[in-house]
């Protein structure tokens, strides 16, 4: 049985959901983390009641929780399908678009590793479901995925209160999201355009 | 640019029925006449509520006041005349890497903050009396100049209290027939039209203090206005760029526009009942209308504005921002 975690390591371990939240943008992140600062987004309502409906079914494990401090990671799996004593994490997505992102597959990465410590075993295969269009992705974990989840661990707990990341380099991603209110990224571009330098702010203004 | 619709436009709740109680029903804040025989008053989704203020004989439901501590929601008492005795705060309206910053800051940072806005406040008053066909106020101008070259808080309060002197001198100049302004009085305010100020820079100090509390930052902690016991020092700080442009412009508004007459008044000076929720209807109306903001070029709610300048605020404390950029019309 594993100790309870002490106050030191409670904040060490990083969240799966951390991940694809960093990948996606790490303002984002550092308010949500910082700053408690990120709104209740429609998508996640709307998932988490899809999620209540759909976490009954049979044969399937759900809501499982993990943890690993050798990766430093810990995190809920919702959905783990098994067959023939193989294990396999499965996570939804509302996607309207009807495509899942590369931060989805970080954060279905970060579900695997989860399960491989566990297990003691590989898991190289996850699958990402996605509502829209009622499809399954199969997603082969490399080495570089799991590279990947590795530094951005590494990124997120470099992280600190006292440097905030710059605005996104890409503000499409703004459109849809919830954080926008409080980040202000057209609003700073034009108040103090350098804070926007180098960044996909720069010339939207 | 676009600013996200509505968003904070339904976010303040007021009561004033006596005898109404605040209930939950799934997932809505409903007003119920508990009293009477009317039955639901008012109904808002929870989501979108942030603040409800209660004037007088009002009450919370148990039920009601988990779920606002659950929501954030923050619930101002008010006497039935407007005098504020007191809020319920929820517990996690405090993020402490916010209030480390608020604390930890320099007297030299909080004098650019000021400095900032009560420039702000000067060129707005300005701007209010140009709007109004009065002119010739260069020394509001100078004076504006004056308070950027402030070395200490004294200083920028002397040009702050000299400047307001120049603006109510001129402000009866805005007044239509039948209206006067005198001098600023308060405490009591001696006049329909001082009472009609004090009483709107009140509703205003709880917009600024709903908007400071949604951002976690401390409103009894200021920037410019000494600290004093139960005295929200940053609201007064920061409604300081409002009072020209929209409370004085609020109020000039409903006497020109005759929403409020002397007849409105009792002897003390108080609006009566009814007057008094006519006021309140008309400052919500007022909070929820919209102009194109000077910088941001989308139009906003005035209630909108505020929470933005609060979050801008927030972000020259938290050192994301290098200055704080107060809100300023100039024409």
């Amino acid at each position: 049985m594993k100790s309870p975690p002490t106050v030191g390591q409670r904040d060490k371990v990083v969240h799966v959901s951390a991940l694809n939240e960093y990948v996606y943008c790490p303002r984002r992140f550092y308010y949500q983390r910082y700053h408690d600062e990120i709104g209740t987004p429609y998508e996640l309502v709307d998932g988490r009641s899809k999620h209540q409906n759909q976490s009954n079914r049979g044969g399937w494990i759900t809501e499982r929780y993990f943890r690993a401090d050798e990766l430093k990671l810990h995190g809920k799996i919702d959905l783990i399908e098994s067959e023939g004593g193989v294990f396999t994490p499965v996570e939804r997505k509302r996607s309207e678009s009807g495509q899942y992102y590369p931060s989805d597959e970080v954060q279905l990465t970060g579900y695997c590793m989860l399960l491989e410590a566990a297990l003691n075993e590989p898991v190289n295969v996850g699958y990402i479901y996605l509502y829209s269009t009622d499809e399954r992705h199969a997603v082969r974990i490399t080495d570089r995925h799991r590279r990947t989840v590795r530094e951005i661990i590494t990124r997120i707990e470099e992280m600190s209160v006292g440097s905030i990341p710059p605005l996104t380099d890409n503000p499409e991603k703004c459109e849809a999201c919830s954080a926008r209110e409080y980040c202000m990224p057209a609003e700073t571009a034009r108040l103090e355009p350098e804070k926007a330098a180098g960044t996909g702010w720069e010339d939207e203004i | 640019m676009k600013a996200s619709e509505g968003m904070y436009d339904e976010a303040v709740l007021f009561v004033t029925r006596q005898g109404s109680q605040v209930q939950v029903d799934g997932g809505r804040i409903v007003v119920w006449d508990v009293d009477g025989d009317e039955g639901r008053l008012a109904s808002r989704p929870i989501e979108k509520v942030d603040t409800i203020n209660v004037f007088g004989g009002v009450n919370f439901s148990t039920p009601f006041v988990a779920k606002a501590n659950e929501h954030g929601i923050v619930l101002n008492y008010f006497t039935q005349h407007g005098k504020y005795r007191g809020s319920f705060v929820p517990e996690k309206n405090t993020i402490a890497e916010v209030r480390r910053a608020q604390y930890a800051l320099s007297d030299d940072a909080e004098l650019e903050i000021a400095k900032a806005m009560i420039s702000g406040k000067i060129r707005n008053a300005r701007t209010l009396l140009s709007r109004k066909g009065v002119h010739g106020t260069e020394v509001l101008k100078d004076l504006g100049v004056r308070t950027e070259k402030a070395t200490s808080k004294d200083d920028l309060r002397g040009t702050e209290g000299e400047a307001a002197e120049r603006y109510f001198a001129r402000l009866d100049e805005t007044l239509t027939d039948g209206w006067t302004f005198e001098t600023r009085s308060k405490r009591p305010p001696e006049d329909h039209i001082n009472s009609l100020l004090s009483l709107t820079y009140v509703f205003m100090k709880n917009e600024v203090l709903a908007a400071l509390r949604q951002y976690n930052l401390d409103p009894f902690l200021g920037v410019l206005h000494a600290d004093r016991h139960g005295r929200p020092s940053l609201a007064l700080d920061l409604q300081e760029e409002f009072r020209p442009i929209f409370c004085d412009a609020f109020v000039t508004r409903l006497v020109n526009r005759g929403a409020i007459t002397h007849d409105d008044f009792r002897t003390d000076n108080r609006l009566r009942d009814d007057a008094f929720d006519t006021y309140l209807s008309k400052f919500d109306d007022y909070m929820q209308e919209e102009f194109t903001h000077p910088y941001f070029e989308y139009t906003v709610s005035r209630r909108k504005a505020i929470r933005q300048q609060a979050i801008l605020l927030r972000k020259v404390i938290t050192d994301e921002l290098d200055d704080y950029h107060p809100l300023t019309f100039d024409r």
